[in-house]
């Protein structure tokens, strides 16, 4: 990737402002809840690969929660959610008519451009941005092929959230799509010449997408997952180890280039 | 106790030391990052700046790259952190002064490092900048805060946790400038009094604690240590009752010693807390990761808390928890 290209993506604009936001829809997924949220600040914003912060209602939680957008249309921002810990878990219970907080849209974005061919890789809840991108590059053109990767059956549930033309599912306990995890599907799909990678999920799965491309000769982007506090780049809780030193996945990231992770 | 609960009666300004500050309300070292607020706010973040000060993340005299991940989780009515002092050193954020140094409010550099001589190379680096420097180009920096809760070089325990240790490294920053020069003192001792007359007696203007609480998280999946440096320092609510209580220690041990009081303010009553309990200014940490918005919204309930105690200044409200 050229340095102005990693300049426009690295510096995207972010927000911070919060924006109380009424849940309009829910959605639940086996494992994953889909929810849906009024929030026309955010969705005039935003771009895919960025994410929100979401505070908790209730009083026993002090930080909020990273979340990605999984898809934006009109006003509406659709975020997945796992449940996770106590906080994930409050959040996967909202009803409509609910409202919370989010501060966003905040992180780098996936860059679009070049993308004529695109193959998203996505393992578990780290899916979820890839259905906003897939939105976005089939808008612009591209070819869009996805393959997503699930746990178990309860899991791979979530890939009834998604809509992209070409879907190929795997699963750890070969309930739903080919037994396997993605890697299993990308050794044996056809794939492009120039095609740009976009990946987001666990780190395992991270670094056998990168060795995977570098031996297919192909490029793209990684969407990478830390512990978080602020989300707004202040407090450094959520760095990560890349070529290029260690750096914030709130604000350098989530989105990096493929090469320069180190998971 | 006469005068109406109007807020608008309320004036906010105090005294720290020769520092005018607006109101007594600042950031923590380390929870809040100026410059990217400013790049994440709609309109103009210097102009609409909310805090009286501003304290940078701590600087050591080399840069730092901190500890390993994961360095942060929440807890009980709390959060743990160990980011290990990441910075780029005081060269590089000297280099970088420019870009802020159009900020009105004055600035309190926050100084790290391992042993006195380190933390007397930053307060140095810092004074020949301030010397030399186009006033233009720099912001108002009129303060340092001594971070003592860095490890010893020698001992590898918290400098803050030895007297002695406090008092030479507190009396090396002493030596290098003749601005206002806080203690940022730790917790993690028996006798909090004890660091704040030896940091004083070193030649401190005043104190600011409390730091952060050594403690542990565990994976409960796995039953080890969840933080990639095994403990952390915790804050937030959950550590305001004890913060409160030290503060009052200190107050009561070194009258006249201005104070800035923390420790899990996350309201505008709070922070009234922590001045009944003897502190002239305090600050804000944790609260910053709750949303933009916290401080501006502190301020605002500490001035209708004194309203609507008949309090005119935050000087009225200094002390009253304080025995006679």
């Amino acid at each position: 990737m050229s340095q102005a290209a990693r300049e426009e993506h690295v510096h995207g604009r972010q927000w911070a402002e919060t924006s109380h936001c009424r849940v309009a829809g829910v959605r639940h997924f086996g494992a994953f809840t889909a929810l849906e949220l009024v929030a026309p600040r955010v969705a005039a914003k935003a771009a895919p690969g960025q994410f929100v912060m979401v505070t908790v209602p209730g009083a026993g939680f002090l930080l909020r929660r990273p979340l990605s957008l999984f898809t934006v249309h009109g006003d509406r921002v659709g975020l997945l959610l796992e449940a996770r810990g106590a906080g994930s878990e409050r959040l996967t219970r909202l009803e409509v008519g609910e409202s919370v907080d989010l501060a966003g849209p905040l992180g780098s974005a996936f860059p679009l451009a070049g993308a004529a061919s695109a193959l998203l890789v996505g393992g578990g809840i780290g899916c979820a941005p890839l259905q906003y991108l897939a939105d976005e590059l089939a808008t612009a053109g591209s070819s869009v092929t996805a393959v997503f990767g699930f746990r178990d059956f309860r899991a791979a549930r979530a890939a009834g959230a998604f809509a992209v033309e070409r879907l190929w599912v795997a699963s750890e306990d070969g309930s739903t799509g080919r037994r396997g995890t993605v890697l299993d599907i990308l050794g044996v799909l056809d794939v492009p010449p120039g095609t740009v990678v976009y990946a987001c999920g666990p780190t395992p799965m991270i670094a056998a997408v990168q060795r995977w491309a570098l031996d297919q000769r192909l490029s793209g982007y990684a969407s990478l997952e830390a512990h978080m506090a602020c989300g707004t780049g202040s407090c450094h809780g959520c760095v990560v180890d890349t070529a290029r030193g260690r750096l914030r996945v709130c604000s350098e990231g989530p989105v990096f280039a493929l090469d320069e992770v180190r998971p | 106790m006469s005068a109406p609960p109007d807020p608008t009666n309320v004036r906010l300004s105090v005294e720290l030391g020769p520092l005018h500050l607006e109101h007594p309300v600042v950031n923590a070292s380390g929870t809040f990052d100026l410059l990217e607020h400013a790049r994440r706010y709609e309109g103009d973040y210097f102009a609409d700046f909310p805090y009286a000060a501003y304290v940078p993340k701590t600087i050591t005299a080399d840069g730092r790259t901190g500890n390993p991940a994961p360095r942060v989780t929440e807890t009980p009515a709390g959060m743990i952190n160990a980011i290990g002092l990441e910075n780029p050193g005081v060269d590089a954020w000297i280099a970088g002064l420019p870009a802020w140094a159009h900020l009105r409010q004055p600035v309190i550099v926050s100084v790290g490092g391992n042993e006195p001589g380190q933390y007397a190379a930053v307060v140095r680096a810092v004074e020949a900048h301030l010397a030399a420097a186009d006033p233009g180009a720099v912001p108002s920096i009129e303060a340092y805060e001594i971070n003592v809760s860095c490890p010893n070089v020698v001992s590898g325990l918290q400098i803050g946790a030895d007297p002695a240790a406090t008092a030479a490294v507190v009396g090396a920053c002493r030596a290098e400038t003749s601005r206002f020069v806080l203690a940022k003192l730790t917790p993690n001792v028996s006798d909090v009094t004890a660091a704040a007359r030896a940091a004083v007696q070193a030649g401190a203007d005043g104190v600011s604690l409390v730091n952060t609480f050594k403690a542990m998280v565990l994976d409960r999946e796995t039953l080890r240590p969840f933080l990639g440096n095994r403990t952390g320092g915790l804050c937030g609510p959950a550590i305001k009752p004890i913060a409160l209580r030290m503060v009052a220690e200190v107050a009561q041990a070194l009258p006249g010693v201005p104070l800035v009081g923390m420790g899990g303010i996350m309201s505008g009553l709070d922070a009234l807390e922590f001045i009944a309990c003897g502190a002239t200014a305090v600050a804000v940490g944790a609260a910053n990761f709750t949303g933009l918005e916290a401080p501006a919204r502190i301020v605002a309930e500490l001035r209708a808390g004194l309203a609507a105690r008949g309090l005119a200044t935050p000087s009225a409200a200094r002390g009253l928890a304080l025995d006679e």
